[in-house]
């Protein structure tokens, strides 16, 4: 089958003070229907960067190359106006903090029924309408009266859930969720991520789930990319990457994490910090903190291996390998 | 006799509609020397406001805090008393406690300085020891700010209030700001400098799972109240209060299964208005008649662990802790 979504060789750098600086350097992903694909990574991995480019929300001054295919066309060479059309309507995109996103001083009403009047072209009565199918899918207790309310009314976890109401407002093929819930409390954040699940299972929705939270990812993500310092280091299915690990950065993130059944396990932190993206090293970007690193990563490149279809790493050393086996 | 000891603390503020906001209402603790006390909650849930009564950064409006068995005192216009800066707090961003425009090394021979400097031995080199001690490199003090990732910002924070030579930190959220990667290793650096130093802390966290690994009890509050205290292992494997429970339940892990975490049902009530009885009745899914009335008080219900909930509590009336022992008692 088709992707909905193919990524191929993307490349984004950014002005620093001493010219370009990379920032994605040669991503490659899929995403299909009804799917949710997780984009795992550190902060400054280049992993909300990654998204934003698929929308054309980059600063002027970026440069991007590569290909992302979306309905057939290339998300990266569409005019403004294109853009337009692709951005909310097959496209849409939720971001982290909810106050900021949404309008302080619009009611929810005028905010939910914009999208619809502007793109599906309705008008007030039918948007309104609409507004309440929308807050009812994302459940928000009584939608009448949360139409007349305006965003500070509502506690983080609701105001997520309006961020996701109206990012479903002209029913997208493909949502883009910029750590949705990484500013809520935890038994919050698990509501959040059931109702996501639910839009997945019930609307067909395909999800790029962007989170460093790996927990988020195992109970959401079909898929995982796991970015560092702007490349991509592993791939595969969600059980695969977190259960059977090839790459040494997947495996110390993992270690790295409380871990729910050995409490007593003392945590391994990886050594230093991730690389700023105008100082990565030459070579495999993570071998200076890589326990396992040869001489060879040190100097070249590491190519994505495929160990089986759609499962990579970026790992020749491969130190888990007898591990594997036995 | 506790280091710690926090004894029926309200902190109360007034908002802008005129309501008072009772942030914390009515809360009890004991920290012991050396030992590390987890203290998990929810936004809003009066964790952080707790943690600026106990080193005196806002007055409490009823209970006492008392250090080494001394009252502490809030914050005024005059300097603290010397033996009140063996009492540190260490802030969730460090870019914000540290000056920008300040060398590291000066900044942490400041807080010497301030602490009233007891060693003998020259200045330059006690702060050498202090940045090895958080596992930071000697040329670390000849930088500023600014140079430093978020780690090594928190590492220099940690520093800082050990120049004081503490006996109890209270720390809050030194570790939501950082990577995975890194949050272990300063959750490693806080448990063996405990362990090492001999000193006790508070650990204050949203984060369940980073708790448990880092103190020995761990103490869980809901809408300005302590629900559960319990030895970290025992609160995990049997937390007793529902809420303990709900916490646990709606942390996913990340071991690949596709298990969705559990959903707490509703909202935190507003901390100005909150609901008769316990506090935790409207989202709780065992509450009954009893419940909608009359608040559990926080009992000891087995050794070491207390508990704020009736299905816990003998249905005999027995004595709350505050009568059993002089030293806890119990809103």
């Amino acid at each position: 089958m088709k992707p909905l979504l193919e990524v191929a060789d993307l490349r984004i750098s950014l002005p620093g003070p001493h010219g370009m600086v990379p920032i994605v350097d040669g991503v490659d992903f899929e995403v299909h229907g009804g799917q949710i694909f997780g984009l795992a990574g550190e902060s400054g991995c280049g992993k909300t960067i990654t998204a934003l480019s698929l929308l054309g929300l980059l600063p002027a001054q970026a440069r991007t190359s590569g290909r992302a295919e979306f309905g057939g066309r290339n998300l990266l060479t569409l005019k403004s106006a294109e853009l337009r059309h692709v951005r909310g309507r097959q496209v849409a995109m939720v971001f982290q903090d909810p106050t900021s996103s949404l309008h302080p001083m619009l009611s929810i009403e005028h905010q939910l029924t914009e999208h619809p009047r502007v793109h599906l072209h309705m008008d007030q009565k039918q948007a309104r309408r609409r507004a309440l199918d929308l807050l009812e899918q994302v459940r928000i207790p009584d939608p009448e009266t949360a139409l007349h309310a305006y965003p500070h009314q509502f506690s983080g976890g609701m105001r997520q859930r309006i961020q996701i109401a109206m990012a479903l407002a002209c029913e997208p093929s493909l949502l883009i969720a910029d750590e949705p819930t990484t500013a809520l409390d935890v038994t919050v954040q698990a509501g959040i991520l059931r109702l996501i699940n639910g839009l997945r299972q019930t609307a067909g929705l395909a999800v790029i789930l962007i989170t460093h939270d790996l927990g988020v990812l195992s109970a959401l993500a079909d898929t995982v990319t796991v970015m560092y310092a702007g490349r991509v280091v592993e791939a595969g299915s969600t059980a695969h990457v977190l259960q059977r690990s090839r790459h040494p950065y997947t495996r110390g993130l993992l270690d790295s994490l409380p871990h729910p059944e050995k409490p007593d396990q003392p945590l391994v932190p990886i050594r230093g910090t991730p690389p700023s993206p105008a100082e990565r090293p030459p070579g495999c970007v993570f071998h200076t903190r890589c326990m396992y690193a040869v001489e060879n990563c040190r100097r070249e490149v590491p190519p994505l291996i495929e160990l089986s279809p759609g499962r990579v790493a970026a790992c020749p050393v491969d130190p888990f390998a007898t591990e594997l086996v036995a | 006799m506790s280091i710690l000891e926090l004894r029926d603390v309200e902190v109360e503020y007034l908002r802008r509609d005129g309501a008072v906001l009772r942030a914390v209402a009515g809360a009890s603790l004991r920290v012991e020397a050396g030992e590390i006390v987890g203290l998990v909650g929810e936004t809003g849930c009066g964790k952080s406001s707790l943690a600026r009564a106990m080193v005196g950064l806002v007055a409490t409006s009823r209970g006492e805090v008392r250090f080494e068995s001394q009252p502490v005192h809030p914050l005024g216009r005059r300097a603290r008393p010397a033996r009140e800066t063996r009492l540190q707090m260490v802030f969730q961003n460090p870019y914000g406690s540290l000056n920008p425009r300040r060398r590291i090394g000066d900044q942490i021979a400041d807080a010497l300085v301030n602490s009233g400097d007891r060693s003998r031995s020259p200045r330059r080199q006690r702060v050498m020891e202090l940045l090895f001690r958080v596992g930071l490199s000697p040329d670390t003090a000849d930088r500023h700010p600014h140079q430093l990732s978020g780690g090594q910002r928190q590492r220099v924070a940690i520093a800082r209030a050990l120049a004081a030579d503490p006996s109890v930190i209270v720390l809050d959220e030194p570790l939501s700001a950082l990577d995975a990667s890194v949050q272990a290793q300063v959750a490693n650096l806080l448990v063996e400098l405990a362990r090492d130093l001999g000193m006790a802390m508070v650990l204050i966290s949203h984060d369940l799972a980073i708790v448990r690994h880092v103190a020995h009890r761990t103490a869980v509050m809901y809408l300005g109240l302590i629900v559960e205290t319990a030895p970290t292992d025992q609160l995990w494997e049997a937390p007793l209060h529902p809420y303990t429970r709900a916490l646990i339940d709606a942390i996913p892990h990340p071991d690949g299964s596709g298990q969705l975490p559990e959903a707490l049902a509703g909202e935190i009530p507003d901390p100005a208005n909150p609901p008769p009885g316990c506090r935790f009745h409207p989202r709780c899914p065992l509450a009954f008649d009893r419940c909608r009335i009359e608040a559990p008080p926080l009992m000891e219900v087995a050794n070491g662990r207390d508990v704020a909930c009736w299905l816990h509590i003998p249905s005999t009336p027995s004595v709350p802790i505050g009568q059993t022992t002089p030293v806890e008692s119990v809103a």
